[in-house]
């Protein structure tokens, strides 16, 4: 069960990841890459790090994803 | 005691599955509903409804414990906290100037794809 | 041409690497040495040896000090780099940006506004709680100067720069910002002074209160320094138009 947990949590890890890439919409692309970093953390949490799983909740699901939509609304949205 | 215990596991089982069911319709309707005001409603409704009974549950399934009142008070945070994003986002959007979608469809999907 | 020189060239640089991965022990390997010296020296003897009930902190404030001193200093020369890069193509921007803002700012929502100013103590005693017990459970200065951070982002949109900017006076905000490293030079230099050597933390079991507390030191340093440098970088990229 636990290892089946790990499992989905790596593909979706996996998705996130394909889709960040894939996205040519920065603005879609951010929130997708904080979706990943939640993922991300559920894994630390599940491997047993839960100081590792923090720092990824606060700094890569928060204010990684702020400074982006910042730096976004300063330049432009669309990849070219 | 053990009716009793039944009756609890049951009523949180029920929450369990009436939060799961409210984010599935959520999400449904994060991914098909028109413009953007709606699929906000859907969003704020998936965390304040779904996630609101799932931990009502999980404290039912807790019985009387610390953990218990960390679910409730998280509970709380999710009631106070979802509704006042999606508040917050519909309104500078309205302020933004974004029309809402009418039914006759001659603007489908007039919100930020 | 190009290409095969290319494919050529990536083949023959990952030969030698695979084949030096080859000699590394396997990964997660009960018998390579991470796990069976250092592990348990960390498990058994970290609590009493570095001064911290969670061996976490006491791998990255003690026995890996040193590293995160280095670390911060990152952290805190990246805040100059985003200051170097953002000030230096800000010079004709002046006006332009400060025309718009008159427009562009709404009147900030009353339900927004109120439930910011319910739940910001909350926030802030979380923050406070996460860098303060750092040394007994999981947290410590990086995750609870992060949550600071956030809520000074938060009080940033909704409250206005000026509200959240009274949290860090003018006078004292580049002392703030450099936080982090300053304190891990203080308590190493404290070291040097009273232990004789750079970030030495005293080994008599007499001692373990300092050890403790030059950790909570660390750990406030390095929480003050991060919640500013977030909130730093933030206003400094223009969040509070």
């Amino acid at each position: 069960m636990s290892q089946a947990f790990d499992l989905l949590l790596v593909g979706l890890l996996i998705a996130c990841a394909i889709a960040v890439i894939r996205t040519k919409d920065l603005l879609g692309a951010t929130i997708i890459f904080s979706a990943y970093s939640l993922v991300m953390c559920l894994i630390w949490l599940h491997r047993g790090a839960p100081d590792v799983a923090m720092t990824e909740a606060a700094v890569g699901a928060g204010v990684t994803t702020v400074l982006f939509l910042v730096t976004i609304g300063r330049t432009v949205r669309r990849e070219r | 005691m053990s009716t009793l215990d039944a009756i609890l596991n049951t009523v949180a089982a029920l929450l369990c599955i009436v939060g799961a069911f409210f984010f599935f319709v959520g999400t449904v309707g994060v991914l098909r509903l028109p413009d953007f005001y709606s699929r906000t409603h859907a969003a704020t409704k998936c965390d304040t409804v779904g996630a609101g009974s799932v931990l009502l549950g999980l404290a039912l399934l807790q019985g009387f414990d610390p953990a218990t009142l960390k679910l409730l008070l998280l509970a709380v945070l999710v009631l106070i906290s979802s509704p006042t994003a999606g508040h917050a986002l519909a309104r500078a959007v309205f302020r933004g100037g974004l029309e809402p979608w009418t039914r006759p469809g001659h603007r489908t999907g007039g919100g930020v794809s | 041409m190009k290409r095969a020189l290319t494919a050529a060239f990536l083949v023959l640089v990952s030969l030698p690497l695979l084949y030096a991965m080859s000699q590394l022990p396997q990964h997660g390997s009960a018998t390579s040495p991470a796990y069976t010296h250092i592990a348990p020296r960390y498990l058994e003897r970290g609590p009493e040896e570095a001064g911290a009930e969670n061996v976490v902190t006491d791998v990255i404030l003690n026995y890996r000090g040193f590293d995160t001193n280095g670390e911060v200093t990152v952290i805190f020369t990246s805040l100059a780099a985003v200051f170097a890069v953002l000030l230096a193509g800000r010079e004709g921007d002046e006006r332009s940006a400060s025309e718009p803002r008159a427009r562009t700012t709404p009147e900030v929502s009353p339900v927004a506004s109120f439930v910011v100013r319910l739940l910001s103590p909350f926030v802030a005693i979380f923050a406070v709680y996460v860098v303060m017990n750092g040394h007994i459970s999981p947290g410590g200065g990086f995750q609870g100067g992060t949550v600071f951070g956030a809520l000074l982002i938060l009080a940033t949109v909704v409250l206005g720069k000026a509200t959240a900017e009274k949290l860090q006076p003018a006078r004292i905000r580049g002392l703030l910002q450099a936080a982090a490293p300053l304190t891990f030079i203080a308590v190493g230099v404290a070291g040097l002074i009273m232990f004789g050597d750079y970030l030495a933390f005293p080994k008599a079991a007499a001692l373990a209160w300092v050890r403790t507390l030059w950790l909570i030191v660390i750990e406030i340093g390095i929480g003050v320094g991060g919640a500013s440098i977030i909130s730093a970088i933030f206003w400094q990229m223009g969040g509070d138009r």
